[in-house]
């Protein structure tokens, strides 16, 4: 995910980009250092900030933008609060509002579902699929959630260490591939999707 | 400070003699308010010790102003000595000791702007680093320097009862200079501070911004130690952002009270001294000490009462009467108890 957003080097190959794409990237919840006082509203604001516009001098201009995002987002009822004081699953819809503010082409989603309960799981996914369908922007998603990816997902890249395994097909070939019953078989297709 | 045991006499006599000290006070409030604004910047991103790494760099880099010219020039360095207490200094502005602070204090920034993850080492690892290395070199060059112990300790240390008037002239042009690209920049140096991948996938100048952080944290220092010594300069860049942010989560306030602080914590810092004919930098130091002290005590407060209205408020709304689903009913319940003083 660091090389496709540019911030490392190929290890081979080439990648190429679009000029003018947008990128936004949506960190890990446990990567936002806790100390900062930022509050809901700033850390959205934080989506419109970029070449072009470093310093957002200018912040009212950009403040309905922001809370239109936020409204999307289901998180305008905690938008002067700070992100370090919010439930994980109130912060991880604060994160998806600055993804949704960038109103970017590409999003790339660093396990957003991580350490959720299971309604708040619904709830991201549920964002992510709306990211994807009226915003029409590509998501690329990591996560541990097999089936829920698969079942959402146009293509999955299945990447593991351990077994050697490195695959990219759509979702159908995906479970159908020999490397991925081997290393997941016994966890998918509980609800009719296995291969 | 008791009130009862102030003399008016001792004040007015500051205030008699305010033509002489006015260039001291200046230059502390003006490097209180200079390092509490970027101090904000030190204390969020966990390198408090910065400012304290950067002045033994300076503290090197006056050491060796002093060491060089013996070693290019030793039968004339001799002679000098022999000559007078000046004489042996040379002409050339290229030995000027705060030209040599301001070049070693920036070559120690150029560790911080290095990404230690890149060597499996932590940034706190890298300040201890020039640190230890900064010291124990000023600490050898300085013992090869015995004739100028003297001059070289004046400016290290300071003399903040009066300063000269170049220092003022540096400190100030450092204030205006820096505090307004501070006042610029200060949105994006948090972006690049708290998130610093998204920051660059977002096509920020992320190194052009910590560069000119680090830069302007070197600079600052190097110049403040040599006016004000090197005990205030440290408190002025953590003391007064310490204060600010536990009286406030606001970020843009966190700022402006950094701000007041430090230059408070200096200006006032200098009056007690005086009256209390106390060494100046410590007294300075411990100012802002007590401030912070009285911050951290109100947010003890704080947190008490904010606990105590929580509990007296009634229990939530159940998940299943309000027809909501449970993540929703407990993040509103979560919202509704929360403390109020994080406004945006």
């Amino acid at each position: 995910m660091r090389t496709a957003l540019g911030l490392a080097r190929p290890v081979t190959g080439t990648i190429e980009r679009r000029p003018g794409l947008r990128l936004a990237y949506v960190p890990q919840q446990s990567a936002l250092d806790a100390i900062f006082p930022i509050s809901v509203l700033d850390y959205v604001l934080m989506g419109l900030q970029g070449l072009g516009n470093v310093t957002l001098v200018r912040r009212g201009v950009y403040l309905e933008t922001a809370r239109r995002a936020l409204a999307e987002a289901g998180a305008t009822a905690f938008e002067r609060r700070q992100l370090r004081d919010l439930s994980g699953g109130q912060r991880q819809r604060v994160l998806m509002a600055r993804a949704l503010c960038t109103d970017a082409d590409l999003v790339c989603l660093d396990e957003p579902t991580n350490a959720l309960d299971a309604a708040s799981e619904q709830e991201i996914l549920a964002l992510i699929e709306r990211l994807r369908t009226r915003r029409g922007a590509a998501v690329v998603m990591v996560t541990h959630l097999v089936e829920d990816g698969l079942e959402r997902a146009d293509r999955a890249l299945l990447l593991d260490r351990d077994h050697g395994v490195a695959l990219a097909a759509t979702s159908a070939a995906m479970r159908a591939a020999p490397e991925f019953q081997h290393i997941y078989g016994r966890f998918v297709g509980r609800h009719g999707h296995g291969a | 400070m008791n009130p009862d045991s102030i003399n008016p006499a001792a004040w007015s006599e500051l205030w008699a003699n305010l033509a002489i000290f006015k260039d001291a006070i200046w230059a502390a409030g003006l490097a209180g308010a200079l390092l509490g604004f970027i101090g904000v910047h030190v204390v969020l991103r966990r390198m408090v010790f910065a400012s304290s790494a950067i002045a033994q760099a300076a503290a090197l880099g006056v050491a060796l102003s002093f060491w060089v010219p013996a070693l290019i020039d030793p039968i004339g360095h001799a002679a000098g000595h022999a000559a007078g207490p000046m004489a042996h200094l040379l002409p050339s502005p290229l030995f000027e000791p705060v030209l040599w602070a301001i070049a070693a204090s920036l070559l120690a920034t150029l560790v911080f702007i290095a990404n230690p993850v890149r060597l499996h080492l932590t940034r706190e690892s890298m300040l201890g680093f020039v640190f230890l290395v900064s010291g124990a070199g000023a600490v050898i060059v300085g013992d090869k320097i015995t004739q100028e112990s003297h001059d070289l300790a004046a400016i290290l240390f300071g003399s903040a009862v009066v300063v000269q008037t170049i220092d003022l002239y540096l400190v100030s042009a450092a204030t205006v200079v820096l505090l307004g690209g501070h006042l610029f920049l200060w949105r994006a140096l948090i972006f690049v501070g708290y998130d610093p991948m998204g920051a660059r996938v977002q096509r920020m100048p992320v190194r052009a911004l910590n560069a000119f952080l680090f830069v302007s944290v070197g600079l600052a220092v190097a110049l403040c130690t040599r006016a004000l010594g090197a005990l205030p300069v440290f408190a002025f860049s953590v003391l007064p952002a310490m204060t600010a942010l536990a009286f406030t989560s606001r970020i843009g306030l966190v700022f402006v009270l950094a701000t007041l602080v430090g230059a408070f914590s200096g200006v006032a810092g200098f009056a007690v001294s005086f009256r209390a004919e106390l060494p100046v930098g410590a007294t300075q130091s411990a100012t802002g000490a007590v401030l912070l002290t009285a911050a951290l005590l109100w947010r003890v407060v704080m947190a008490q009462r904010d606990r105590r209205r929580a509990r007296n408020q009634p229990p939530p709304v159940s998940a299943g009467s309000a027809g909501l689903t449970t993540s929703a009913a407990s993040e509103r319940a979560s919202t509704a108890s929360a403390p109020r003083t994080d406004a945006a």
